[in-house]
């Protein structure tokens, strides 16, 4: 699950055209895995796992240190025995486009991707103060009755906030927080108190 | 009929249960990078081209360019304090400016913020900075006169209601001063004002304000002013603020009057911005639709229909020259766009013939319907016989011998060129003009000598005024110079001259 909250641009040390090359892989990638998708995405998954745990064969297999001739070589000897042929074909794809390097984005993206086919989606839903169980569990089926997608619930904390929610859905937010009320009635009294203002200059003065 | 508190109690608890608070929704993205004025902004996927947006320290912003993996905003505020992966919202509305009677006198940014001091400027009313401007069938032909109160451009390059005429010249030439005194001469008319400086020292533009306040025509002004040290983006939508401010009373059937000053900072402004979100560059870096940026400014300029209240809004708009150059891009383009134009020449200026007007290449093109007639009929030769005297008075320097009639006319188009000039600030009602001219073409001027022609001309203005004020009042009425009315011009002339013979046979 925390591999997945990174997915989001959080900052812009994700680079757009990087996320959209990624996701070209990653659609083609789903799309060959065609009914098996889970299970594609289960072997893929517990590739990165090893990569992971490899630090050393990790920095080497995906960065540009290997030739292609060299990362073809090591999927042929490493990955065509143990895994599907469809993983080892998906690789190949890859390191002839020099495109190795996004193995990781690719699994996010892969992941989400999964879930929105299943009618799946992720909901950040940020609070001000930590919420318990029940009540994040009624935001859950809230959510599923407003939206026609099954939420999965990512929980996160604002004090900020004051109180209320922020929902996030994609792109779009839903901002239920005291924090943009406050701002909103702020705004409000202010465009008020000019009005009272100027209507008081205006009793003195003539024209 | 009584309320009861218990009866009524239930229905309220009924309304607050029923009450929700209202939820905002917007789209968000994350900023990508920010340069000097823009940011380019991840996400918003659904942003439209001029959508307003949000920053998360409250500076806003416009949808500037759509790109595939990511939006170009351009920001309307201090850019300094955004950040890369700051949160940026869609407000889902496009940029617009207060508009009103509430803006009249005040000097604001191009978002309608004072910046006069004079306290905030409330009005309930705005308007789209961008808006189409009105069709075919809204529109009327131009044929009622906008006085400048300048005897040159009002007798030569008469400009109408609804006109776009460009004022062109190179700096210090007094292109401000004309537009200036145009604004003036509204003083006591029904013609509503409106300034932008775009691009201009702030002092000028502090000066120009001086003029308007000392001389009674802030009342009728509103002041747009984004100066050299703003940034691009409120440079570039300064004049269209501008216009949707003046269009608010043009639609209320009041005409109006705007300046823009000047498009070619405006237009660098746009090249800038246009640079910095990698549009490609066309002649002179300029992007292939600054054309179209300018023409959709100055389209909005129109005499409407009767149907639509027929007001008007007639456009001033300013281009600075680099040494006479009117065939660089930027000249060209507006030229093109524009009604006709007034060229102002730094020789002529430095000659002293203020306003420096060269009326030989200054031209209206529709200005001549929106003449009144007394003028047409006066001003209709001066414009041949300027050009005639010019062309003696190459002659005459070769230094051949003249005969009298040939030195009669040149003697004569000196005291023109000497009528045709008008200090700064003294603009002159039309009846005034054509009183003068009418005179100079006439040789009423003819025994006084060049230098106190501008001297006698007060004299004899203040003469009119003062003792023959029925003539003054007929051209008022009328606007024409009927026989009749012109036999008791041309006697109270002979008049005035008489007075002259005395002084200057003698002296």
């Amino acid at each position: 699950m925390a591999d997945l909250k990174d997915a989001r641009v959080k900052s812009v040390l994700d680079d757009p055209s990087t996320l959209a090359v990624s996701r070209v892989y990653a659609m083609a990638f789903l799309n060959a895995a065609g009914d098996d998708g889970a299970e594609a995405v289960e072997e893929f998954d517990s590739f990165i796992d090893v990569l992971d745990a490899r630090e050393d064969f990790r920095s080497i297999f995906l960065s540009g240190i290997m030739s292609r001739d060299e990362q073809l070589g090591v999927i042929e000897r490493v990955v065509a025995p143990r895994g599907s042929e469809k993983f080892s074909n998906f690789l190949r794809v890859l390191a002839e486009h020099d495109r190795l390097s996004l193995l990781p984005a690719i699994l996010v993206l892969v992941k989400l991707e999964l879930e929105k086919r299943s009618g799946k989606q992720r909901v950040e839903v940020i609070s001000a103060t930590v919420l318990d169980e029940a009540t994040l569990e009624r935001v859950r089926k809230q959510i599923s009755d407003a939206f026609d997608f099954e939420p999965i619930i990512e929980p996160s904390t604002d004090p900020g906030l004051i109180g209320g929610l922020v929902i996030r859905v994609g792109n779009k937010v839903y901002d239920g927080s005291l924090r943009s009320r406050v701002n909103q009635l702020a705004k409000r009294l202010q465009k008020g108190s000019l009005h009272e203002i100027q209507s008081g200059r205006d009793r003195f003065s003539t024209d | 009929m009584k309320f009861k508190a218990d009866e009524i109690a239930s229905v309220l608890t009924e309304e607050i249960k029923q009450f929700r608070g209202q939820i905002e929704t917007s789209e968000v993205g994350r900023v990508l990078e920010v340069g000097d004025g823009i940011a380019r902004v991840y996400g918003l996927q659904s942003a439209m081209a001029g959508e307003m947006v949000e920053f998360e320290n409250g500076v806003q912003g416009l949808v500037f360019n759509l790109e595939e993996n990511s939006v170009g905003v351009i920001l309307l505020g201090d850019f300094k304090e955004i950040k890369e992966g700051d949160e940026v919202k869609t407000l889902g509305k496009l940029l617009s400016v207060p508009v009103g009677d509430a803006m009249l006198g005040r000097v604001v940014d191009p978002l309608g913020n004072p910046l006069d001091g004079k306290g905030p400027i409330v009005t309930s009313d705005s308007r789209p900075v961008e808006t189409i401007s009105p069709g075919i069938a809204g529109r009327q032909p131009v044929k009622q006169p906008l006085q400048t109160g300048i005897k040159a451009v009002d007798s030569m390059t008469p400009i109408g209601r609804g006109q776009r005429e460009l004022i062109i010249g190179d700096r210090k030439t007094g292109k401000t001063s004309v537009a200036l005194d145009t604004i003036l001469a509204q003083k006591g008319g029904d013609v509503i004002c409106v300034y932008v400086g775009c691009g201009q020292r702030a002092a000028n533009v502090a000066a120009v304000v001086e003029a308007l306040a000392e001389h009674g025509a802030l009342d009728y002004t509103i002041v747009i002013c984004a100066t050299a040290s703003d940034p691009a983006p409120l440079q570039y939508i300064a004049p269209y603020a501008g216009a949707a401010m003046a269009e608010h009373f043009m639609y209320q059937g009041k005409h109006t009057l705007v300046v823009y000053d000047d498009l070619t900072k405006q237009a660098q402004a746009y090249r800038e911005l246009s640079l910095l979100m990698r549009r490609p560059p066309g002649r002179e870096a300029y992007p292939g639709d600054v054309f179209y940026c300018h023409s959709r400014l100055l389209e909005r300029s129109v005499k409407l229909s009767d149907e639509l209240g027929g007001g008007s809004m007639t456009a001033l708009p300013i281009i600075e020259t680099l040494e006479g150059e009117v065939s660089a891009y930027i000249p060209t383009n507006v030229i093109s766009i524009t009604d006709g134009q007034i060229y102002l020449e730094p020789d002529l200026f430095f000659a002293g013939v203020r306003p420096a007007i060269n009326v030989g290449i200054s031209v209206s093109r529709v200005g001549g319907n929106a003449q009144t007639k007394a003028m047409k009929k006066v001003a209709g030769s001066l414009r041949l016989d300027l050009a005639a005297f010019r062309e003696l008075e190459a002659f005459a320097q070769l230094g051949t011998e003249l005969d009298k009639a040939t030195q009669q006319q040149l003697d004569r188009g000196y005291r023109m060129v000497e009528l045709l000039k008008q200090p700064q600030f003294r603009p002159l009602h039309f009846a005034d003009q054509v009183i003068s001219i009418y005179a100079g073409t006439h040789g009423s001027f003819d025994l006084v000598p060049i230098k106190e022609v501008a001297a006698i001309e007060i004299e004899l203005l203040q003469f009119i005024r003062e003792q023959k004020s029925e003539v003054r009042d007929a051209i008022i009425e009328t606007g024409a110079l009927a026989d009749e009315l012109l036999e008791s011009l041309n006697a109270a002339l002979a008049e005035f001259v008489k007075t002259l013979k005395g002084r200057f046979t003698e002296g």
